[in-house]
């Protein structure tokens, strides 16, 4: 969000515009357009724009808390700053990506056994 | 800028505002509105404004007051919230901005910043803790250098490098980006065709470059080397863009003084302006004088203030008058003070004897 030292608001139009955004772009798109009527700053307009988003995004309520946290550093510092907050961000989406990683796979591996005891179920009724 | 446009520039500033501060000043009467040419708001502090080059508190109903008690009065919230929204809510893409101290906006607005200093080793890298905001508003006034131009010009497609002086606020940059623009466009008036020219734009007051945009018209042949140092700003315009008009806003260093010598050297002609009550005033200063005199500045103007309005001179590098008139070419009255009354006229001839005074020269030309 640093390139070429934009400000936020085109920072977002651009991301949502240019085909970054993917399933976010609308996101991107609405806090941009928050953020240049100005009459918000950065973290609310993110928010708002997460909450009207998140009902459309695939996410767990726990995950939009942590987008929504992010938010509140947006804007309010230096350069070096807010690579760190954003670095400080990247590195709690991986822990979060791992978990649900991990919980994909424990969920997969209970579906798959349920699935195989409710077929096998199935065979000693209709024998 | 006539008194319409101006309320418009006001209009356009208020959006920057924070709700209370853009209320009070939306209530200001129109008149007064017209001279407003700072806004200073200060933290925990009245908000006050410069009217026509003199401080007036601002009432919570708009009128203009004396008595800061009587002041609407501002939180440290509050200056934290313009600052941020002068900023696009993005501090870090006016870090470079904000280290220098002031933020230049659209519209040309400036906004100079107060708070707590960071360093970086023995770098300034920027502030925290924003406790006041100075905004000027932008005075642009095309045509004010029209009177003055024949005599800057020396040719079809020539002019006399010149040197603007005056005391600080007595419009030498509005008169230096009118010439500007002149000597870019052209004049059919004085029969001068317009020439490439660059702005050497070290405080973005000039042409106020917003984004890359200029703010103000400086011509049509006109680069912008915005935020560039005089000495890097000098050699780069002589080295890449070719000019026949280099155009710096004042000169302060020896330093300035020998880049204007490498300048001249490669041809170009030079407009600048410098702090100064006069001629013998600059030439005092250390490194000056090689500017001064023959093979120096061909043509001197010379700014003041008397009875609050300006006067203006021209004069060659012998001294000689070429042309003289009071209030000329900022005749729509930037330094006018209107509305305020007689009290003010008095506060204002005090402060140009006790300025001259201090200074040891004369309020107005030839006395």
């Amino acid at each position: 969000m640093c390139i070429m030292g934009k400000p936020l608001n085109k920072a977002f139009e651009n991301l949502g515009k240019g085909g970054y955004g993917g399933v976010w772009a609308p996101l991107f798109c609405r806090s941009g357009s928050l953020l240049h009527e100005q009459v918000m700053d950065a973290g609310e307009a993110w928010r708002i724009a997460l909450e009207e988003a998140s009902a459309t995004l695939p996410l767990a309520r726990e995950d939009i808390d942590l987008l929504r946290d992010f938010g509140e550093l947006l804007g309010k510092s230096d350069r070096d700053m807010q690579q760190a907050v954003l670095a400080m961000e990247k590195e709690k989406v991986s822990v979060m990506e791992r978990k649900a990683k991990e919980e994909a796979e424990t969920t997969g591996k209970l579906y798959r056994n349920l699935g195989a005891l409710l077929g096998a179920a199935a065979v000693i009724l209709l024998i | 800028m006539d008194k319409a446009s101006h309320l418009y520039a006001l209009d356009r500033l208020r959006s920057y505002l924070p709700d209370r501060i853009n209320r009070v000043v939306g209530r200001m009467a129109s008149e007064e509105a017209a001279g407003l040419e700072e806004l200073r708001i200060n933290a925990g502090m009245p908000l006050m404004g410069v009217f026509s080059g003199f401080d007036r508190f601002i009432a919570e109903d708009g009128s203009l007051t004396g008595r800061s008690e009587k002041a609407f009065c501002l939180s440290r919230e509050e200056v934290e919230e313009l600052f941020y929204r002068l900023c696009e809510h993005s501090v870090y893409a006016y870090q470079d901005d904000i280290a220098r101290g002031f933020l230049t906006l659209k519209g040309g607005y400036r906004a100079g910043i107060c708070g707590k200093a960071i360093y970086q080793g023995q770098v300034l890298k920027g502030f925290k803790d924003i406790s006041s905001v100075c905004i000027r508003i932008p005075r642009e006034l095309k045509g004010c250098a029209e009177p003055i131009f024949p005599f800057v010009k020396a040719g079809r497609h020539d002019i006399y490098n010149t040197l603007i002086l005056s005391p600080p606020r007595c419009g030498k940059t509005t008169l230096l980006r009118d010439l500007c623009r002149i000597i870019s466009t052209g004049s059919e008036r004085a029969d001068f065709a317009g020439v490439r020219t660059v702005i050497v734009d070290e405080r973005s007051e000039i042409a106020a470059c917003y984004r890359g945009v200029p703010q103000n018209d400086c011509g049509p042949r006109t680069d912008v080397l915005d935020g560039c140092r005089k000495a890097e700003g000098i050699e780069m315009a002589l080295r890449a863009l070719s000019p026949a008009v280099i155009v710096v806003d004042e000169l302060g260093t020896g330093q300035d003084a020998e880049n204007i010598k490498m300048a001249w050297n490669a041809g170009v002609r030079i407009v600048a302006t410098a702090h100064a009550y006069d001629i013998g005033d600059l030439k005092e200063r250390l490194g000056f004088g090689i500017l001064i005199g023959m093979g120096g500045f061909e043509r001197y103007i010379v700014l003041g203030m008397r009875n609050g309005k300006r006067w203006i001179k021209v004069t060659d590098a012998y001294g000689n008058q070429l042309y003289t008139d009071q209030a000329a070419g900022l005749h729509d009255g930037v330094f006018r003070l209107h509305g305020h009354g007689a009290e003010i006229f008095r506060e204002a001839e005090s402060q140009a004897a006790c300025a001259a005074e201090v200074q040891g020269h004369p309020s107005v030309p030839g006395e």
